[in-house]
């Protein structure tokens, strides 16, 4: 039955898709508005999911995790951006990147020597653990609230940095940093702020992909490139582009696995390869500054 | 000349002497070490030309390093001789950047740094599923080339073959650095668009640069085979890149021989420490991130005394 | 490290004993009294770290047993890290070879490291013991006097799952493995038996290796009509795999089997109550009842902080019991490498897996059995328990020669 077997993968691929969402939107904060390579997104994302898993460890409650662990890789990025990124603002992307990578080392090794190196998994929570059918088509009901998370998600970032005062502030601060240091905000703390949301933002996505994917020290990397990609497809700096890119990725690869055997591992590049040759800046990407 | 400069020559002559001797003074382990060092550094300097005076930071070099070696580990059991071991390599290497680079010029700043791993992950995939290149064990049982009817065979030989190749690619990347085809590539770096003005035509020169430093890299790649005998997929991994992107920002960008001392850091750091504790993933974070604050311009800048010489 | 002060104890101690028992020895060749270098060349960083640790901790409890003396010399064990990668396994397999001049040389848990390792040490005449990584090659084309396999070929833990499952479970298969050489060879062997057993493959696919999602696959298994799948998943991919499987309420309909590394120790308490019911054929499950294992398992547990052993474990095991037999076997002569060999290759005792010899066309190991086990909630967590078994299993070393 054609028409179900593509209904269910385009369900797939939107689950994918929203899922790529989530995990690369932190970067897209950080990396376009505060223009610094964070290479070390992944370990925030690892950080996240350890933190998920402590905390169930702890409460058993994995709704308790979702809510908590963001904010406690939220103040691990407060500090790294205070102690180790600020001096090199000024500095240029090669430092950063240096630097970054450094601290990929340092998060991987303590997550390692805190937990051990063993693969653990985040449960699946009571309530979602079934699967139910849509229309013909059969999907976990835990990656149905994984979408209807994210699309709110993405609503509700949308909403606040259009709409609020806060996101003006940071828009503000983004375009022209001394200016608006200069209208009396504290642009220092703005900085630290977004860092710390966008590390947030990746420590969440580690406890929300924790049920469907695994947990280990070097889970960063399997992040880190796709979301690089989700991010550079978009176009840098643009939200909508991230949500753009991350649903036409989700597609590509979900039918990619389906009907292209053996291609799985070139999809996502081939991809981006394509799209950056017939627009340079990306989806939405403003013309690089 | 004049003393500064005398100094710095004399130094360089003093180290090359001391790494052609080392195999004298030291056991084989050690020597190995500095012979893959040395490869290391090739490949770190030639990454060096694009991003420190070309100033375009690609994640995609190990795709020409990888082509070089296959190249290599493909010819050499048939013709084991140094038009295999040497030239294919850079000529194969020097096609793919010519067709990579034509790609990837046309985009700049961070999409031209995952377009380039793009690229490189691209070859991975292939390399990894293809029966012909050994599919994910890659190849083995690679000869090493007779050089002027010698063999090569021994570590010692090996080492002057080696030391030879290394100081002829360094003159080799000292002197386009220093000729008006280095000077335009440096002023791209500066101000594209004023060069654009003038009416270079930067993205010809972009393309030589990139073809350039990818031969050298396949030179690199095909050295590595040479050296180990074997190569496999993860030779063309965006972490083999990334491998030699941080070599030389930790050497010094823009230095260019700061690519083998930062080689030399790195292979020193992965492959001691890690013989003697267990933690030393940690040992190596801290080290880079300790550098970076602290020694801005890396190892060269450290040694020049200066805070910085920026890429 | 406990072992450094431990080591420098039992050196002491034994050097004494050995001073003591020396005597007529102490007039032999050089190398008598210098201690006897054992090099591990596994993974002690990285996800694959627990099976390097388990495979070390295995052997350390044997040589401990031994109080690390074998034929009045000490044991010394030299562990590198090779990181999983190509490039360090092999500058690590250099330093024991000619730095640290190591005896006998064993590890890889990476198979590309191990083909990268083998024309090295076969040209240096090093004595290599393999203790886990499963290329078929190293059995056949690749084969070599000096290399010997503990562990397992590739071939060997499937090649009698295919015939089992078209005649215990159903004749409906779709088969699974990660997109690479090894991948191809597990299944392979598999359909070596399935399809003359009147197997039908329903369907076959190979996702990419590290995939994070297989919803796509998941969903084509759904629609094919298969009433069992054969899977070879290992790591986070076997994790990724049997929890996405339950997820998607595939269990309950199609019966999940594999290779057991789909459901070995390293992945089975990540897996969770996902992996209940899986049903996998492997050499080796804890809960073997035979008298060496049941001592094995205690020891084991005892010295490791209740740690289970698994599959690696028991390879580590048989990898230090044949050291210490063989060297015992020629007084701890070192120096004669040939009769080394020959005793490596006599060697035959009771391991933890069954009655252990190697297969002297291949320097495999000789699978005594291969057991099919299911997971099942048992007393101490979730197990792999065995119900029905092949005996036997010999890799069929296709196109090795080795001079006999």
């Amino acid at each position: 039955m054609a028409g179900s077997d593509l209904f269910a993968q385009a369900l797939n691929g939107l689950s994918y898709g929203v899922l790529l969402f989530l995990l690369s939107v932190g970067l897209t904060l950080i990396f376009g508005m505060l223009d610094v390579v964070n290479l070390a997104h992944g370990s925030y994302y690892m950080l996240g999911a350890y933190a998920g898993l402590a905390l169930i460890a702890a409460t058993g409650n994995f709704w308790l995790a979702l809510a908590v662990a963001p904010l406690a890789v939220g103040v691990v990025g407060i500090v790294v951006e205070r102690t180790c990124l600020r001096p090199l603002y000024r500095r240029g992307p090669l430092d950063q990147v240096l630097l970054t990578f450094g601290l990929i080392y340092v998060f991987e090794d303590l997550v390692k020597w805190i937990w051990g190196g063993r693969i653990r998994s985040i449960p699946t929570p009571e309530l979602l653990a079934s699967s139910v059918n849509v229309w013909g088509a059969v999907i976990p009901s835990y990656r149905l609230f994984v979408i209807a998370f994210g699309l709110v998600m993405a609503i509700g970032l949308w909403l606040v940095i259009e709409k609020t005062r806060l996101g003006a502030i940071i828009r503000a601060g983004v375009y022209d940093s001394e200016m608006t240091a200069g209208m009396g905000i504290n642009i220092h703390r703005v900085f630290t702020l977004v860092f710390a949301f966008g590390a947030a933002l990746a420590g969440l996505s580690g406890v929300i992909a924790g049920p469907i994917q695994s947990a280990y020290p070097p889970m960063g990397a399997s992040i880190l490139i796709p979301a690089l990609i989700v991010v550079v497809v978009g176009g840098l700096g643009s939200l909508k582009g991230s949500l753009a890119g991350s649903l036409l990725i989700g597609q590509a690869e979900t039918f990619g696995k389906a009907w292209l055997p053996g291609a799985s591992m070139l999809i996502i590049y081939v991809v981006m390869a394509l799209v950056l040759l017939m627009r340079p800046q990306g989806l939405f990407g403003r013309a690089l500054k | 000349m004049t003393g500064p400069v005398l100094a710095r020559a004399a130094a360089l002559i003093v180290l090359t002497a001391a790494v052609a001797l080392f195999p004298l003074a030291a056991g084989t382990y050690p020597v190995k070490l500095l012979q893959e060092i040395l490869i290391w550094g090739i490949f770190a300097m030639s990454l060096d030309l694009l991003m420190g005076f070309a100033g375009m930071v690609s994640f995609g070099h190990s795709a020409f390093f990888g082509i070089g070696a296959y190249t290599a580990a493909l010819l050499l059991p048939k013709f084991p001789g140094l038009l295999a071991a040497l030239v294919a390599p850079a000529v194969a290497a020097g096609l793919g950047a010519l067709v990579i680079g034509f790609f990837s010029i046309r985009v700049s700043g961070v999409y031209f740094i995952m377009l380039t791993l793009a690229f490189s992950q691209m070859f991975y995939a292939v390399a990894f599923q293809n029966a012909f290149l050994g599919a994910e064990d890659g190849l083995v049982g690679i000869p090493r080339p007779a050089v002027l009817g010698m063999s090569i065979g021994s570590t010692g030989a090996f080492h002057a073959y080696l030391l030879v190749i290394a100081i002829v690619c360094a003159l080799f990347l000292w002197r386009v650095v220093r000729s008006p085809f280095g000077h335009v590539l440096r002023g791209i770096h500066e101000n594209e668009a004023r060069m654009q003005a003038v009416g270079y035509p930067v993205n010809r020169y972009k393309l030589a640069a990139f073809v350039i430093a990818g031969m050298l890299a396949g030179v690199a790649g095909s050295l590595y085979t040479q050296f180990v005998g074997s190569i496999s997929p993860s030779a063309f991994l965006w972490t083999t890149s990334g491998e030699a992107l941080l070599m030389v920002i930790i050497g010094g960008t823009g230095t260019l021989f700061g690519g083998i001392l930062g080689a030399g850091a790195f292979i020193l750091l992965q492959s001691l420490v890690s013989s003697y504790t267990e933690r030393w993933m940690l040992i190596l974070g801290l080290t880079f991130v300790l550098l970076v604050l602290f020694a801005p311009g890396g190892i060269v800048g450290a040694l020049r005394g200066r805070v910085g010489l920026r890429a | 490290m406990a072992q450094l002060t431990r080591r420098k104890f039992l050196g002491g101690a034994s050097a004494i004993a050995a001073g003591a028992a020396a005597g007529p020895w102490v007039l032999r060749a050089h190398a008598q009294g210098a201690p006897i270098k054992i090099g591990l060349v596994l993974p002690y960083s990285g996800v694959y770290a627990v099976l390097g640790e388990s495979i070390t901790q295995a052997m350390e409890l044997v040589f401990a047993r031994e109080n690390w003396t074998v034929a009045g010399r000490k044991i010394e064990m030299i562990k590198e890290d090779d990181e999983m990668q190509p490039p360090v396994g092999i500058r690590k397999t250099e330093k024991l070879i000619e730095s640290d001049k190591v005896d006998i040389l064993t590890g890889p848990v990476h198979s590309g490291i191990l083909m990268g390792m083998r024309d090295k040490v076969h040209n240096s005449k090093t004595i290599l013991i393999v203790s886990n990584a499963g290329a078929d090659a190293i059995s056949r084309e690749r084969c070599s006097k000096w290399i010997f396999r503990t562990s397992f070929s590739n071939w060997q833990p499937n090649q009698p799952m295919g015939g089992w499952v078209a005649k215990n479970l159903t004749k409906d298969v779709f088969i699974m493995a990660p997109n690479y050489q090894a991948g191809k060879d597990q299944l392979g062997a598999f359909k070596e038996t399935f399809v003359p057993a009147g197997g039908k493959l329903v369907g076959e696919d190979y996702p990419k290796l590290g995939e994070t999602d297989y919803a796509p696959y998941l969903t084509k298994i759904r629609q094919s009509g298969a009433k069992a799948v054969y899977a070879f998943f290992s790591g986070t991919d076997a994790v990724n795999f049997v929890k996405q499987y339950d997820q998607f309420g595939l269990k309950q309909s199609i019966k999940l089997t594999g290779a057991g590394f789909l459901t070995e120790p390293d992945v089975l308490p990540a897996q969770g109550r996902s992996a209940l019911g899986v049903i996998t054929g492997h050499f080796y499950t804890p809960l073997l009842e035979n008298p060496t294992n049941v001592a094995f398992v205690r020891d084991f547990r005892a010295k490791f902080g209740g740690k289970m052993p698994d599959g690696f474990a028991c390879q580590g095991y048989d990898t230090a019991e044949t050291i210490v037999r063989a060297l015992k076997a020629v007084g701890g002569n070192t120096q004669d490498k040939e009769k080394l060999v020959a005793a490596i290759e006599a060697t035959a005792f009771e391991s933890p897996r069954g009655p252990f010899r190697f297969d002297p066309k291949t320097h495999n190991v000789i699978q005594p059995f291969i057991y099919i086990r299911e997971v099942k909630e048992v007393a101490g967590g979730l197990n792999n328990v065995p119900f029905d078994k092949v005996a036997d299993v010999r890799d069929p070393g296709t196109g090795c020669t080795l001079p006999s």
